[in-house]
């Protein structure tokens, strides 16, 4: 299953268990990034897939396997390790540190990453305009979606090498769902290396150098070739 | 009527100078910290043993106890508290009433058991609308609401201060962003256990120190921070004045009543505020 | 695990399994028996209603997994009740005792419907100042009747043969109730009940899921617990004779923990072991130093650092047979092809 020489090869997980106490949620998982890919996880509730990110990103243990970053094994490595090699990590429940406002937010992102404030900000409204107006209110008075992109636009901050994003369009109404959607295919413009897991087949067909499917805490499938409509129409019954 | 009112502010304001760090620390870290008690108490005995060696320079005092208690906060929190950490809760409570424990002992052995009195530095009174108000009890009050406003300044203006809002409300995610939290809380510690000293030196001079005095303001704190909202930096704020108020005002009418008040106050809040918080 | 939880009938062959405890209780008098010539017998009478305290705690923090600083409200209420009771109302021990058990009972019911709610640092805090609030009341508020500071003699009678006057007949009878209590913990612990408790200290949410009435298992144990050490408080009464506000103060809370601790928390024998380690400790420090605290401050430092489990945990891991079954390394297997 190697995709390519390992010079190219951003990510390779191989072989994760992970346990919840005795309920397994992992079993043996291997999955794989190059640079530049933006790769999709699909798969019903508790497959395991928001799991896998928490491992990636420090905030699980597994029981065995391994998670291979640019050469370097990353396991073990708290959270704070793992960001600070490039690595960012937007959680499912879209939260925002919401006694802070939009600009504080964004500032402790860009403090993190080591960027100036004004250049971040920047970044930020030119993603998303909405926010020049909503720089001072408290992150907590934003709709789900406001928050979605509040938090991913942090992530882009950190992620100089790798971002993962948890469900970006769960629970959103469609107008929202297309602003992120076009900020992804931005991303994806830009050759950032992602990892996103999605339900929204629409997207994930559009946007995936390749999806990885999962049942059950397993990977059962890895399609290539998104375009394979064969493949992506198997893909529909699976969900 | 107006001294009762005086009095009750200066508690409050001591109480919050003491509870801000047990609530903050409790907020970032989840520890119920006893040995803020033995730190209180240690910077207090400092600050009495430095107040005969600086011939009663109360600044210099000052500043010598806060510099002593420094390293006693900075070595509980990196060979106690560090290591217990994340782990049971109940096991940090056991260790850390441990320490208040030796800290106790200590100071009984170092400096007896016999209270001190100190004198109050200021001595003059204001005279307004015909009642006399220490000056110094209105020093104190000044410096608790300045001390609220700072941090919340702080809190609003810088990156740390950031950090400590946001790791209160998601650790996890201040983590992910690639910030070392762990950091910021022990900075966090330290500078609640000085504001606690720092608490302490200023109701030395109106109080007698004794051993037990750690323990017994401690046990008042708790119901303060119980009250106010663990983490919370305004309602630590508002419950440690209203119970000053509550001590100052029953003790008016009850004077041994005064501190049990205090648990009434806490037991009603727990029972009315039921509703939302983790039942059973 | 569902089974556990599961309520089983008293089948016929419990009657053998009562054998083992009866053995049991049998050792536990012939150890306490052999204890006097050593200790002498006013010490063991000592140490015996300290044990029935501890185990009253083991059972809350041991088993139920709550830890409470304010364990002592339920001993000073046991001891006030009864001294009170048999200064103004009857001299009769057994009528004392059983004040003094019903004042801690009743005194944890009320609590308990507000603490068993909580948790953690609330329960633990709320408990300690319901202490604070009980030695205030004792000490100032109903001085008239306590005495305050200076303490108060009750006025016990002797009954028939039992005259707590006798060292030995203070000693058959606290041995009694020890044994009484013992095999209650016994049974309780091992119950269904008792392993409900244990799946609350678990993980209390998944029991509440299963759809158990949480809070009234809660309550319930509570109440024991307090009942407990009521009968405790009145042992004390009615063999010492004189109680003062030290039986009811809250930094007295630190012995109960430290014996339930060092003993080994969640073990009946830990809890009689802590009990006699503490009082031991105390014996002996007290009358060479002016200050012992520390080292319990010390020794309980260690405790939760390095021996979590208590002298009965130590024990157990030397029983224990070192033969180890090596785990096998699946990070080295997933390497080979």
């Amino acid at each position: 299953m190697l995709l390519g020489d390992r010079e190219t090869v951003l990510l390779r997980v191989e072989g994760l268990d992970v346990a919840y106490g005795q309920a397994k949620a992992l079993h043996e998982v291997s999955i794989e990034l190059k640079q530049g890919e933006m790769v999709f996880i699909v798969g019903r509730n508790g497959a395991g897939k928001t799991t896998l990110l928490k491992t990636i990103a420090g905030l699980m243990k597994p029981a065995a396997g391994s998670v291979v970053f640019m050469g370097e094994d990353v396991i073990g490595l708290p959270p704070e390790k793992v960001a600070q090699r490039g690595i960012a990590y937007v959680a499912q429940d879209k939260k925002v540190f919401s006694q802070l406002t939009v600009r504080d937010n964004l500032e402790l992102a860009a403090f993190a990453a080591g960027m100036e404030l004004e250049q971040a900000l920047d970044i930020a409204t030119t993603m998303y305009p909405d926010f020049k107006q909503r720089m001072h209110v408290k992150a907590g008075s934003l709709s789900g979606g406001q928050r979605e992109i509040l938090l991913i636009a942090r992530a882009l901050f950190i992620s100089r090498r790798l971002l993962m994003i948890d469900e970006p369009t769960e629970g959103l109404a469609s107008i929202v769902i297309e602003e992120i959607f076009r900020i992804l295919v931005n991303t994806k413009q830009q050759k950032r290396s992602a990892i996103i897991v999605e339900q929204n087949l629409g997207i994930v067909k559009r946007l995936a150098d390749r999806i990885y499917v999962m049942k059950e805490g397993r990977v059962i499938e890895v399609i290539s070739d998104p375009s394979d409509t064969a493949a992506t129409a198997e893909l529909e019954s699976l969900l | 009527m107006i001294q009762s009112l005086v009095y009750g502010l200066t508690i409050g304001a001591i109480l919050y100078f003491f509870s801000i760090g047990l609530s903050i620390t409790f907020g970032t870290m989840h520890i119920i910290n006893f040995a803020h008690g033995m730190v209180y108490l240690l910077g207090v005995y400092f600050f009495i043993t430095l107040l005969a060696a600086f011939k009663g320079m109360v600044p210099l005092a000052a500043c010598g106890a806060l510099l002593l208690g420094a390293p006693v906060a900075y070595l509980t929190e990196r060979f106690v508290i560090r290591r217990l950490y994340g782990e049971s809760l109940d096991y940090a409570m056991i260790a850390t009433y441990a320490l208040l424990l030796i800290g106790t002992d200590v100071v009984k052995f170092f400096w007896g058991t016999t209270p001190y009195p100190v004198t109050d530095p200021i001595g003059t009174s204001v005279h307004i609308l015909g009642f006399g108000l220490p000056v110094y009890r209105i020093l104190i009050i000044a410096l608790a609401v300045l001390l609220f406003l700072g941090l919340n300044q702080l809190t609003k203006r810088s990156v740390a201060g950031k950090i400590v809002v946001a790791a209160l409300e998601d650790k996890d995610g201040v983590r992910c962003l690639g910030i070392n939290v762990d950091r910021y809380f022990s900075g966090v510690f330290v500078l609640g256990s000085l504001l606690a000293v720092l608490g302490g030196v200023l109701y030395a001079p109106i109080s007698t120190a004794e051993p037990y005095m750690g323990y017994n303001i401690l046990l008042i704190a708790f119901a303060v921070v119980v009250t106010g909202g663990m983490g919370s930096f305004t309602g630590t704020f508002v419950a440690a004045f209203a119970m000053g108020l509550v001590i100052a005002f029953t003790g008016r009418f009850w004077s041994q009543a005064a501190d049990t008040m205090v648990f009434v106050v806490m037991t009603l809040v727990i029972i009315f505020r039921r509703e939302g918080r983790t039942e059973g | 695990m569902l089974e556990t939880y599961s309520l089983r009938s008293n089948a016929p062959w419990t009657a053998f399994k009562r054998l083992p405890v009866l053995a049991e209780l049998v050792l536990i008098a012939a150890v306490f028996t052999a204890l006097i010539p050593v200790l002498h017998v006013h010490r063991v009478n000592d140490y015996m209603i300290f044990c029935i305290f501890v185990l009253s705690f083991d059972l809350l923090y041991g088993y139920m997994g709550r830890l409470s600083f304010g364990q002592m409200l339920y001993l000073g209420t046991g001891a006030y009740v009864s001294a009170i009771f048999s200064i103004h109302v009857n001299g009769n021990p057994l009528l004392s005792l059983m004040a003094g058990l019903a004042g801690g009972t009743v005194t944890a019911a009320l609590i308990g419907l507000i603490v068993s709610r909580l948790s953690e640092a609330p329960f633990a805090l709320s408990n300690l100042a319901f202490n604070q609030v009980g030695f205030f009341l004792v000490g100032s508020t109903f001085q008239n009747i306590t005495n305050g500071e200076n303490g108060l003699s009750a006025a016990v009678e002797s009954w028939g043969y039992l005259d707590f006057a006798n060292e030995y007949v203070a000693y058959g009878f606290i041995l009694c109730c020890f044994l009484l209590v013992f095999a209650g913990m016994r049974y309780l612990t091992a119950s269904p009940f008792g392993v409900m408790i244990r799946s609350i200290k678990e993980n209390e949410v998944r029991v509440r899921f299963l759809g158990f009435n949480v809070f009234w298992y809660k309550w319930i144990t509570f109440v024991i617990c307090g009942a407990i050490a009521g009968l405790a408080g009145s042992l004390y009464t009615l063999y010492v004779g004189f109680i003062s506000p030290v039986f009811i103060h809250p930094l007295h809370n630190v012995d109960v923990i430290f014996a339930c601790l060092i003993g080994g928390a969640g073990n009946l024998y830990g809890a009689i072991i802590g009990g006699f380690m503490f009082m031991g400790m105390k014996d002996i420090l007290s009358n060479h130093l002016a200050q012992w605290e520390w080292m319990l401050g010390l020794i309980l430092l260690s405790i939760v650092f390095w021996f979590r489990r208590g002298v009965t945990g130590l024990l157990a891991s030397f029983a224990r047979t070192p033969a180890r079954v090596p785990r096998p390394r699946q990070m080295e297997e997933r390497l080979e092809p």
